[in-house]
């Protein structure tokens, strides 16, 4: 029987406001570790090219079926959407590796053992893989814009919708690098989780076309909201794509809690014992 | 420099810490040294703050870690047991990550990069990927990693495990420098020839507390050497009482424990023994660590 651990008083909670020099050093230090993520992205440029070439491929051989099934404005967009939100998807694997690489090599542990405050290691870690997302998306969308002719009749909700789109993205990606076990787990995860999401939320066929309890249970999926915010800012419709916005922040707000709590458990030989 | 007081972490029914003390001076090199599962690297984590301690207190230059522990890690640099590098970034933009996190800006990271790669022979190898570089390489680079900040306390757990010769004599090297400089160093090894050529103190764990602290010398004083003996004849010899109980014969050598050797000397010769050849051992870090740890001798 061990004797009780006498817990010391606790500690009163004070909030420390940085000085500005304080602040330089945070900005330096995130600006170090967004250096050394877009490195790290950059040394293995293989995916990234991958998620950035394979949607504009797929959508220039696909979206003549998808005017001939719609109509050559409709059919556009169709295309635009299903290959933004499918690729996206699949473009998880960026985020989730980011971070499953730094747990398999250890670094995770050394970072935080630095003096970087873990906002800095987040922003840091987060800003590299959120401009390759936005990247993506932007790349899709001009190349509907210039090449299919797409119309898009608000420019800022269609900002809009993408940025709350990444933001999703970033927090289930950074909840799949966190839950997975290894790199094996993680490309199951991305590449069934993905086609999964991004069919069930109507984004590659229309939900009007798809079983009827497909419909019923399409609005679980954030590729559900994603297609809607993005259909709502083609044209032009505010409340639309602010609902369906205010619903991937949702989305955001539940994967990053699930990502944070399995991360304040750790990971090697301390989370084992 | 750091400051360490009756520090406890349980984990369910065991106690990785257990009253853990550990003092260390500016310019101090400590060897800490204990069997696996005696509280170093609990020790390591609790003092980085990646772990709480359930009661006892901490700090680093005076800052209380549990109060304060990013503070704290500013003044650290810290070399984890685990190999923690970024394989696909090359050891130059290893490195000056760690450099900026110490708060190195652009000029001042680039000299002090350039400065340990130099120190820990890594110049050549500064624009490879960490991934390719041998086993040694990337162990100097890991220790790079917690040198090139100039910290006033160093954290490093076992930095040579695995280590080859170059390896282990080029971060010895380093670590005395820093030491010499006024840095103050926690060094976790199961390598103890390291820390009589680092001239470290030593403080030794044992369930969770440090059992025995001091200088290698005040420590090893009064632990007893050994004498080996090759005795001429055919027949063994009856040995003196007082001698009998402490000796044992090896390949047909006789080991006397002894913290007198000139006394045990004159008794064997007193009772007839014919000396072909002596040896006397002065007792090392080995003794007293298997002193102090009966259960390491036991398993080996």
């Amino acid at each position: 029987m061990l004797p009780e651990i006498v817990r010391p008083p606790a500690l009163p909670r004070v909030i420390v406001v940085p000085r500005p020099d304080a602040w330089r050093a945070a900005l330096a230090r995130t600006g170090a570790i967004i250096r050394h993520n877009t490195i790290l992205m950059l040394r293995e440029p293989g995916p990234l090219a991958s998620r950035l070439i394979l949607p504009l491929a797929f959508l220039a051989i696909l979206h003549p079926l998808y005017e001939a099934a719609q109509g050559r404005s409709a059919g556009v967009g169709q295309a635009v959407i299903a290959t933004l939100v499918t690729f996206s998807l699949l473009a998880l694997s960026l985020v989730g590796g980011s971070i499953l690489t730094e747990r398999i090599f250890h670094t995770w542990e050394r970072l935080r053992a630095s003096a970087a405050r873990p906002a800095e290691v987040l922003v840091g870690k987060a800003v590299p893989v959120m401009a390759a997302l936005l990247a993506q998306q932007v790349l899709i969308v001009g190349f509907g814009v210039v090449v299919l002719g797409l119309t898009v009749a608000s420019l800022p909700l269609l900002a809009l919708a993408m940025v709350t789109w990444t933001l999703a993205l970033l927090a289930l990606g950074v909840a799949l690098g966190v839950l997975a076990r290894s790199f094996s787990e993680l490309s199951a995860a991305y590449d069934i989780g993905g086609m999964i999401l991004s069919s069930l939320g109507g984004a590659l066929v229309p939900l009007a076309a798809m079983p009827g309890w497909v419909r019923h249970v399409a609005p679980v999926s954030p590729g559900y909201w994603v297609a809607a915010a993005l259909r709502a800012a083609l044209r032009g419709d505010s409340a639309g794509t602010l609902s369906a916005s205010a619903a991937l922040l949702g989305f955001a707000l539940a994967f990053g809690l699930v990502a944070a709590l399995r991360a304040r458990r750790g990971w090697g030989r301390l989370a084992r014992m | 420099m750091l400051v360490a007081e009756g520090l406890v972490k349980r984990y369910g029914a065991r106690r990785a810490l257990d009253g853990f003390d550990l003092t260390i001076e500016p310019g101090e090199i400590a060897g800490l040294v204990g069997h696996n599962g005696a509280g170093k690297t609990t020790f390591v984590e609790v003092v980085t703050g990646l772990v709480r301690p359930d009661s006892g207190r901490v700090s680093v230059g005076g800052i209380d870690v549990r109060r304060d522990p990013r503070g704290a890690r500013q003044r650290l640099g810290v070399a984890p047991q685990e190999l923690a590098l970024y394989v696909s970034a090359t050891v130059r933009d290893n490195l000056r990550l760690f450099a900026a996190l110490a708060g190195l800006r652009r000029a001042a990271a680039h000299r002090a990069v350039a400065r340990v790669a130099e120190e820990l022979q890594l110049t050549d190898v500064l624009d490879q990927r960490a991934g390719l570089l041998s086993g040694g390489q990337q162990r100097r680079t890991q220790a790079a990693g917690a040198l090139v900040g100039d910290a006033p306390l160093l954290l490093l757990d076992e930095p040579t495990a695995g280590a080859d010769p170059q390896t282990r004599a080029a971060l010895l090297a380093a670590v005395r420098e820093r030491a010499a400089a006024g840095a103050a160093v926690l060094y976790t090894t199961h390598y103890l020839p390291e820390l009589a050529d680092l001239g470290a103190t030593l403080a030794v764990a044992r369930s969770g507390r440090v059992i025995a602290r001091g200088t290698q010398d005040d420590l090893v004083r009064g632990l007893p050497g050994e004498l080996r003996l090759r005795l001429g004849g055919t027949e063994p010899p009856a040995l003196p009482a007082g001698i009998a109980g402490r000796s044992r014969v090896i390949d047909g050598e006789l080991r006397v424990a002894s913290t007198d050797p000139p006394a045990d000397l004159a008794m064997l010769l007193a009772a007839g023994c014919s000396l072909v050849a002596v040896d006397v051992r002065s007792p090392s870090l080995d003794d007293l660590y298997h002193a102090l740890a009966p259960e390491v001798s036991r398993a080996a």
